[in-house]
């Protein structure tokens, strides 16, 4: 990523030039019928409700084994003596590799999100920190899978296995926290390394920095300092990784849970070093990702891919390797991080200077600074990212990376309004901007390109403020006691929303013999419900009924894979491909269709409803099928055909990698969220009466799908923000808590009413003016507690999760 | 590889024209000791068929079958087998949404509902289909069942079906008699005009030719009935997810499959998802049925009832015995010929079995038409249903043909004592024309000039020492006291008539190449030769190539059928290549909508046509020593969220010839020849084959081996018919006595000689580079030609195929009375 | 897939389980999960496996009328029980199929079964549920995705229709 940066940066003016990136509005050139509308029938629904949609952990496959792996149980150490003489004797065993095998020995995981051109430790680091092995004799935390992995006839054999297998350990130091690694006397984890630190400022994206704070900080009436730490938390979906690989000869066939099965494939044809055309690659429905299956470069993805894969290969037989709950505790969200804060303010709420110092854990999500340049006015910005090796597992950007970003944004605004007793909603639209410049620049920008002009961060704030009822809420800290002897607090934020910057994706649309078009491209499917979206716009385009369209996308078969559900990116770019697949094959019909109106051309045909008519006589009209089968009569048994199918692929990548600053396309849409606690001062306990979402999409093309987002984001969020923390043992170095019982995430009766507001200003660089929606929320959500449990008690608490005993500390209840 | 510019983008490949794209040099194409594709997986058992799925909570559908000849089920009681632990659905043939559906594919065969509650023949399948946790409990709960039958009077003898009076065997279709052939078929009618009966075929005049003739012969031949015993028994697998259908189905034409499926189920195509597998043989058998594409709708149907994967299994004699070869048939012939061998007038009439109206068509007289230069023909074919089981192509259609052109050859040579390969040539030509005429043709349409025939039977005369062995009839009696013949035969190569495929070719980005496309792998090695084909079209090395038939990926190839597989197929991937071709290009000077990061472009300042690809490498056609490995030129993108360029990707489809190609004048110009040796037991009877050569025309062997594979079946197949492959049926009951392949002798290792195989490649055929189809002509042409070597040996004609030992016996007048 | 030739020795006993209405007669390992019956040994995909130890209610199926853990339940104990899963609550065309694919009650999907056997159970038991009642009902099933809000739309909308009949 850091060198498409450099690769792209600057370089967007010259691709407009060439005509081969586009930069503006994406005005609507048809008509909605099924984009935008209510009561779609989602594709997945029936399946998915009855229990019948299948999921990598359903696949059976006659004769497979079941594979487990050996899991470390200490934070950091290396193991001796290994010895599975006992495991490999036991019944229906039918395999072991050790970490000695000749095969794996001393193999890294190869490749990163990115794919195999990120092999190299520098340029994987970014991406994958720290490096591991597919099956290592060395544990860098608690739960990494290494030594040995078993084949055998049952889950229970394999896992019987597992315990006769003997294992000798030298144990080594371990490190937790990020600020002790960092101490001169600390224990140095890598061999070979003068310190802990992984990054440094001086590394790229290290250290960004925009005007001089300092002179920022002198123009201020008011500068604010403080500290906060984030601790790790994970995002645990619910089905548990698992891989089935079968052989054919050389040939691989695999069912991955994965985001990106063709990174998948790619990484494990580099690994096995077989072509890539010798892999087929099946990814059913997704038992939950939200990024975390988005990081193929891990042993719980390629990693456990490549074991089943070898198991298989050595075995003859399909081989289904399974983590089980509490094994797939590690993979925490990237945004372990102590931050240290410095703002400069002006008494009217205008903000001068931002200065960020942030201490990362295993590895820097991003840089946290990131949102003031994309969508504020400030002009003096400074951010210093340190990342530092400790002994927890790899971590990685669980809906979404830009947590620490969203973090740092609604602290330093909460914090600024709160000092300065002003309304934060006020201090927002003040500083409004982008790059250092106010709304004027905006204004222009979207003038130039085609966009409405509208104001989004206030049509969201009036929305939000009126749901919510601020203005009769909304009050200082600390000074409203309820009835029930709760304090009440109020708290927003605000932020862009997530505008698509990148994605790529390839697909087909054909029209079947029966006159029912395909869509034809593999994708995960997450449950963000993209193909109801993509059948519907398909639908529109064409101008055929919804119901005639269909997507079947479980395997990479087709040579199509389209965008991968990820950075928010999933619909902006593939409704792009589609859109021009589709316009292709719509040419095509017409062209077909022309020989059998007679005496009209093409281009005086149209479609509508499913039918082909003339658009000067809408009376002369055919069936798509009547047309269709002009190309393909079906001819019994000897297929018979007169012209070529009716089928256009098409591929799209959509925006530039890079920042959106740097591809030339600032962030116009806005979110505004709003939440509402009462906090018991006796307990400490935290109650989440009600939330308002508000979120400028642009353009909603499913809206109950967009409400999906909002509600589910706000769960997620809110679980972070009070009740998930991985907890781990100062002592030993042992995860305490690798289970949903004791790491707790919202269930139905945990938060008060959620209200969903969708704004379409049609201000996104996406389709239809459309930008996404699938991260925005919970990473917006999870800082705003803070805020609003300081409205409620009148203090700050600098730790999330903020549970009951910080509560109760910071409100100095807590003995010592 | 010299290929002009614009044809990358597209070939226009003529019809009726010879291939004009055919590179100067091969690398693939041709070559021996290619590694098969599906080679390692068929020797390690490690291929999957039909057979091997297993889905979770799968259960199992069996089907009643008809003990009776011919009866009607008057009433069905299922209560017991519902009662049965482990049962779980009984679809009946009264149900609403089965019986909607009268017929499948009245074209090509006898009609039969999908679920019939009338048993035509014996071991029809009908009435019931129940499914169960398990086979075994499906089968035990069949056994349960109750049913009140109405037995019918049956008629199994053709010519006995057609005296009057006879029992009506299908009073649905002709409650008037037993005249096959006489309900509607539309592209039949196209081409035949409307209920023809009997179909007549005329050219010249035969009575004429007649009188022209020196001589005269009449003869009477017949073929028993024979199936093809597809080594897989049938079996289908279905799965519902809402209303998206998943099948497995085992089948030559899955896309065919698919547009039945849609409309009998009532769903969109674009909600079915294929599965062909490998496919345990059917040699066409089972996927003409009219009836073949039942089994499919069936289990999608139970299964969409139960809501469960089901799989609905046929065992092996259901399988085996539902149906056998068109050709059983009897046909009197009248021939005239004049002394130095010219043959003045054939005569042919035939009458056929339940033989589908499609197929009879001038069968018997068209090879006379389409490469002889007779021109006094007559024809006239007679159907008659009888109830002794549906007929179809199956390895094929032309054998009424192919056992007409032997036969007449080595009459007509043996009543003026002549050398039938003299005869053979005195007669080659097209449509009553003799060879000038032919000479033309292949002028006037690009191809070489050579006289096939005579290469082929100089070729296959020195193979066997024709000179030397060959004799009077029964003349030569060996020192084993056996008596030795020998005979030939020819024809012309089955062309391709018809065929149309779809694929893509795409290369990944780490240089490998993947066709994509659904085909149906029936064993003919075909997806290895597209592989070879790509390989050479790309400029890359054939182990670089790979073929994965299995998935529907919206594309399909031409059903590997007619013979005509490689020849339309071929050109498919052939223009699919060059499309792919041309993108990789693209993207090495990166122009075109393939790029969007900025990069050095890899040759800069060049356009595509500039490049061109060998050894892997994308080298500058003026100065090949530069060049970058295609690996590297894919590479230059990023997948994923970076992806700088699309997909290095091209599809294409091809339609080769037009259907019924004669029409289009498509003169098949390719011939082949075969000789066989036998010795003859005068004690026992025995026919033993002591040698047999096989002379194929194929034009171009794409891959030779896979050709001699099928030279090497075909001659097994064409054995077992001429020796012993016979279904009997008892005459009281109506019951086959001989259904498993204990009694029903089909060939083993042992029961053929030598065979010599011998490749003729004259570039004479309509398929890519002058190839031509050689799937079924063997099989078809060696079935008839152990008549004429029995009789050289024994002198005595024996024309009622399969030629058993008491036929023999009979015919040396030692057959008890 | 059987694992009658497992090498751990555990006990083997034959049970009978009325399962969606049909019996099966199967021998089960005495450490074989009601859920590794249904799932690996029946194929009734519908019970998942998502927290393995009955936090998250996605294996959940109905035994005699009660919502039961099938990853908590022995399968060895259920001989001779009556047992409904999802796919039965489908195959019946009960109303909350519906309801639960028009409000969306799916992101993943993975945990839905789980809340559609809960619900079923609840409204067998209490036709006219109040929010608070389907809220408690559903308490005890996880869905990450948080799609909770639209549960509660889709349970009352079918009780409704079922009410209406």
């Amino acid at each position: 990523m850091i060198n498409m940066a450099k690769e792209t940066l600057g370089d967007y003016e010259r691709l407009q030039a060439d005509g081969k990136y586009r930069v503006g509005a994406d005005i609507p050139a048809i008509t909605f019928s099924e984009i935008g509308k209510r009561g779609i029938r989602r594709l997945d629904g029936y399946e998915k409700a009855s229990g019948k949609a299948l999921y990598t952990r359903d696949v059976q496959l006659p004769g497979m084994l079941y594979a487990r792996v050996l899991m470390s149980t200490h934070a950091h150490g290396r193991i001796t003596r290994i010895d599975t003489s006992k495991a490999e004797a036991l019944p229906g065993v039918r395999a072991v590799i050790r970490h000695d095998d000749p095969e794996v020995k001393g193999r890294e995981l190869n490749g990163s999100y990115f794919g195999p051109e990120w092999v190299t430790p520098e340029a994987a680091s970014w991406g994958l920190k720290p490096i591991h092995l597919v099956l290592g004799d060395e544990a860098w935390y608690e739960g990494e899978p290494l030594g040995v992995v078993v084949a055998a006839d049952s889950e229970e054999i394999a896992d019987e296995a597992l315990r006769l297998t003997d294992v000798e350990w030298e144990e080594l130091p371990f490190i937790l926290d990020q600020e002790e690694a960092l101490k001169p006397d600390a224990y140095i984890l890598r061999p070979g390394a003068d310190n802990n630190i992984v990054q440094h400022p001086a590394d790229e994206r290290g250290l960004i920095e925009k005007g001089d704070v300092e002179e920022g900080f002198r123009e201020a009436d008011k500068v604010v300092e403080f500290r906060v730490k984030r601790n790790a938390h994970l995002w645990a979906g619910a089905e548990p990784p698992s891989v089935v690989v079968r052989w054919r000869g050389d040939n691989l066939e695999m069912w991955v849970h994965e985001q990106q099965p063709y990174h998948a494939k790619m990484l494990i044809s580099e690994w096995l070093n077989l072509p890539m055309n010798k892999i087929t690659v099946h990814s059913l429905y997704q038992g939950g990702a939200y990024g975390g299956r988005g990081n193929p470069a891990n042993n719980s993805e390629n990693g456990m891919n490549v074991l089943a894969a070898l198991l298989a290969r050595r075995t003859g037989r399909p081989v289904k390797l399974l983590y089980n709950r509490s094994e797939y505790f590690y993979g925490e969200s990237g945004d372990m991080a102590v931050t240290y804060f410095k703002v400069g303010a002006k008494s009217d709420g205008t903000i001068t200077a931002v200065q960020i110092r942030n201490i990362f854990a295993v590895y820097m999500c991003a840089p946290g600074i990131e949102h003031f340049i994309d969508n504020t006015r400030i002009p003096n910005l400074k951010c210093e990212g340190l990342a530092v090796d400790v002994s927890k597992g790899p971590a990685w950007w669980c809906r979404c990376e830009q947590l620490p970003n969203c973090l740092c944004l609604t602290l330093v605004f909460d914090r600024v309004a709160a000092e300065l007793g002003l309304d934060p909603t006020e201090v927002a639209l003040r500083n409004d901007g982008c790059d250092g410049h106010d709304m004027t620049y905006l204004s222009e920008y979207k003038r130039e390109h085609g966009f409405p002009d509208r104001d989004s961060l206030r049509e969201c704030i009036e929305a939000g403020k009126k749901a919510i009822a601020w203005d009769k809420k909304w009050h200082q800290p600390g000074m409203k006691r309820l009835p029930n002897g709760r304090m009440h607090g109020i708290a927003f934020t605000w932020n862009h929303d997530w505008d698509d910057v990148r994605g790529t994706g390839s697909a087909a649309v054909m029209f079947e013999n029966d006159g029912t078009v395909s869509i034809i491209g593999q994708q995960s499917d997450i449950g963000v419900n993209p193909w109801t979206a993509y059948c519907q716009i398909v639908a529109d385009e064409l101008g055929v009924r919804y119901e005639d369209v269909n997507i079947k996308p479980f395997n990479l078969d087709h040579g199509f894979a389209l965008m991968s559900p990820d950075g928010s990116c999933n619909l902006c770019s593939n409704a792009n491909v589609l859109r021009k697949a589709t316009k292709k094959a719509k040419g095509m019909l017409l062209e077909l269709a022309a020989q059998k109106f007679e005496g009209v051309e093409a281009d005086e045909l149209d479609i509508k409803d499913s039918m082909i008519y003339v658009k000067a006589a809408p009376e002369k009209a055919k069936t798509i099928k009547e047309v269709v089968t002009l190309a393909m009569p079906s001819f019994v048994s000897c297929v018979f055909w007169t012209e070529a199918p009716v089928i256009a692929w098409a591929w799209h990548t959509q925006g530039l990698w890079g920042e959106a600053l740097e591809t030339g396309r600032p962030r116009l849409c806005r979110q505004a969220h709003f939440i509402e606690v009462e906090v018991d001062t006796e307990t400490g306990e935290i109650e989440v009466t009600k939330v308002v979402n508000v979120n400028d999409v642009g353009k909603a093309i499913s809206p109950e799908t967009v409400e999906g987002q909002m509600y589910g984001g706000t769960y997620m969020g809110l679980g972070r923000a009070l009740t998930e923390e991985m907890v781990w043992d100062e002592q030993t170095g042992v995860l305490l808590n690798r289970n949903l019982l004791n790491y707790k995430y919202a269930s139905m009766l945990d938060y008060g009413p959620i209200e969903t507001i969708i704004k379409e200003t049609g201000m996104g660089h996406g389709p239809y003016g459309a930008c996404g929606i699938g991260e925005a929320t919970p990473t917006m959500i999870p800082a705003l507690l803070g805020p609003a449990v300081y409205n409620a008690i009148g203090k700050w608490i600098d730790e999330y999760p903020i549970t009951p005993d910080r509560v109760l500390e910071a409100l100095g209840k807590l003995g010592e | 590889m010299i290929v002009m510019v614009e044809e990358i983008q597209d070939m226009p490949v003529n019809p009726v024209e010879h291939d004009k794209y055919i590179p100067e040099e091969f690398n693939a194409v041709g070559r021996r000791g290619i590694r098969r594709l599906d080679g390692y997986e068929k020797a390690s058992g490690k291929a999957v068929y039909t057979r091997d799925v297993q889905l979770p909570g799968m259960v199992y559908a069996r089907m009643l079958m008809s003990p009776y000849a011919h009866a009607r089920i008057k009433s069905m009681d299922t209560g017991k087998a519902e009662a049965m632990p482990g049962f779980r659905y009984v679809l009946k043939y009264d149900d609403p949404e089965v019986k909607k559906w009268k017929a499948l594919h009245a074209e090509e065969s006898d009609v039969f509902d999908l679920l019939p509650d009338t048993a035509y023949f014996e071991g029809q399948p009908l009435g019931a289909v129940v499914v169960a946790e398990t086979e075994e409990m499906a089968t035990e709960a069949l056994k349960l069942i109750a049913v009140e039958w109405e037995e019918r009077p049956f008629v199994l003898d053709q010519e006995e079906a057609l005296k009057p009076g006879a029992p009506l065997a299908r009073p649905d279709l002709n409650p008037d008699d037993n005249r096959h052939g006489l309900y509607d078929l539309w592209y039949f009618n196209q081409h035949y005009g409307p209920n023809p009966w009997p179909i007549v075929f005329k050219e010249g005049d035969v009575e004429e030719g007649f009188k022209e003739a020196d001589k005269v012969i009449e003869f009477k031949a017949r073929k028993q009935y024979h199936t093809w015993a597809g080594v897989e028994p049938i079996s289908c697998v279905a799965r519902w997810l809402e209303d998206n259908l998943e099948i497995w189905v085992h089948h030559q034409c899955p896309y065919t499959s698919k547009e039945e499926l849609a409309e009998k189920l009532g769903i969109p195509m674009g909600k079915i998802k294929m599965y062909c597998l490998y496919q345990g043989a059917m040699f066409g058998g089972w996927t003409w049925q009219s009836w073949g594409y039942a089994p499919h709708i069936l289990t999608a149907l139970v299964a969409r009832r139960v809501e469960r994967p089901v799989k609905l299994v046929l065992n092996a004699r259901e399988s085996h015995f539902y149906g056998g070869d068109i050709d059983h048939a009897v046909h009197h012939l009248k021939v005239g010929a004049k002394n130095d061998g010219t043959i003045t007038a054939v005569q042919i009439k035939g009458v056929f079995a339940n033989a589908p109206p499609g197929w009879i068509p001038y069968n018997g007289i068209v090879h006379f038409h389409e490469n002889t230069r007779v021109h006094n023909l007559f024809l006239e074919n007679r159907g008659a249903f009888v109830n002794v089981g549906p007929t179809a192509a199956y390895r094929c259609e032309q054998t009424p043909n192919a056992l007409c052109i032997t036969l007449v050859f080595n009459y007509v040579a043996d009543a003026l004592g002549l050398d039938p390969t003299d005869v053979a040539l005195k007669n080659d030509g097209s449509h009553g024309k003799d060879m000038t005429y032919l000479s033309e043709f292949k002028r006037d349409h690009g191809f070489p000039i050579r006289d096939s025939l005579k290469e082929c039977i100089e070729a296959g005369k020195k193979a066997m020492d024709w000179e030397q062995k060959w004799h009077k009839p029964g003349t030569k009696r060996l020192p084993n006291g056996k008596y030795h013949g020998m005979a030939f035969c020819w024809s012309h190569e089955w062309t391709d008539t018809s065929g149309v495929g779809v694929a893509g070719v795409r290369i990944e980005r780490d240089g490998s190449v993947a066709v994509l496309s659904l085909h149906s792998d029936i064993g003919v090695s075909a997806v290895t030769a597209y592989a070879q084909i790509v390989a050479d079209e790309l400029g890359v090395r054939y182990e670089d190539i790979t073929f994965r038939p299995f998935y529907d990926v919206t594309f399909f190839l031409a059903v590997p059928g007619a013979s005509k597989n490689l020849t339309a197929n071929g050109y498919v991937v052939r223009k699919a290549a060059k499309k792919a071709k041309r993108r990789l290009l693209e993207l090495a000077t990166k122009t075109g909508e393939y790029a969007t990061h900025i990069y050095k472009p890899l040759f800069e300042g060049m356009k595509w046509d500039d490049l061109d690809v060998r050894d892997n490498m994308v080298y500058v056609k003026a100065d090949p020593s530069r060049k970058v490995p295609v690996k590297e030129v894919v590479e230059v993108g990023r997948y994923g969220f970076g992806a700088t360029h699309g997909p290095v990707y091209g599809w294409a489809w091809h339609t080769q010839g037009i259907y019924l190609g004669e029409a289009a004048l498509r003169h098949p110009l390719c011939r082949q020849a075969h000789f066989m040796e036998v010795e003859v037991d005068p004690e026992t009877g025995e026919v033993e084959i002591t040698k047999v050569v096989n002379v194929n025309d194929v034009g171009k062997a794409i891959n030779p081996e896979a050709c001699e594979g099928q030279q090497y079946g075909g001659t097994y197949m064409g054995a077992g018919r001429n020796k012993f492959e016979e279904v009997i049926w008892d005459p009281q009951t109506g019951v086959k006595l001989n259904a498993d392949l204990l009694n029903y002798k089909v060939p083993t290792i042992l029961d053929c000689g030598p065979i010599e195989t011998i490749l003729v490649e004259t570039g004479m055929g309509w398929g890519p580079y002058g190839s031509v189809g050689i799937a079924e002509d063997v099989a078809t042409m060696v079935d008839g030609l152990m008549g004429p070597a029995v009789y050289n040996a024994i002198g005595k004609r024996i024309d009622d195929y399969p030629i058993t030992p008491d036929k023999v016996l009979q015919a040396l007048g030692k057959g008890s009375e | 897939m059987s694992e009658r030739e497992a090498g751990v020795a555990v006990a083997e006993a034959p049970i009978e389980l009325v399962v969606n209405g049909e019996t099966y007669r199967l021998r089960v390992q005495s450490n074989w999960s009601l859920q590794h019956v249904l799932h690996n040994e029946l194929g009734l995909t519908g019970a998942k496996d998502f927290c393995d130890r009955g936090v998250c209610g996605s294996c959940a199926v109905i035994m005699e009328g009660r919502p039961i853990l099938s990853c908590m339940t022995l399968a060895i104990e259920c001989d001779g029980k009556a047992i409904e899963t999802v796919e039965g609550i489908a195959k019946a065309n009960h109303p909350l199929i519906e309801a639960y694919v028009k409000h969306h009650c799916m992101q993943c999907g993975y945990c839905t079964p789980g809340f559609v056997v809960t619900a079923k159970a609840l409204l067998a038991k209490n036709p006219d549920p109040g929010e608070e009642e389907v809220k408690e009902a559903l308490a005890g099933n996880l869905c990450r995705c948080g799609t909770y809000p639209q549960h509660v739309k889709a349970v009352l909308e079918a009780a409704n229709n079922l009410r209406r009949g």
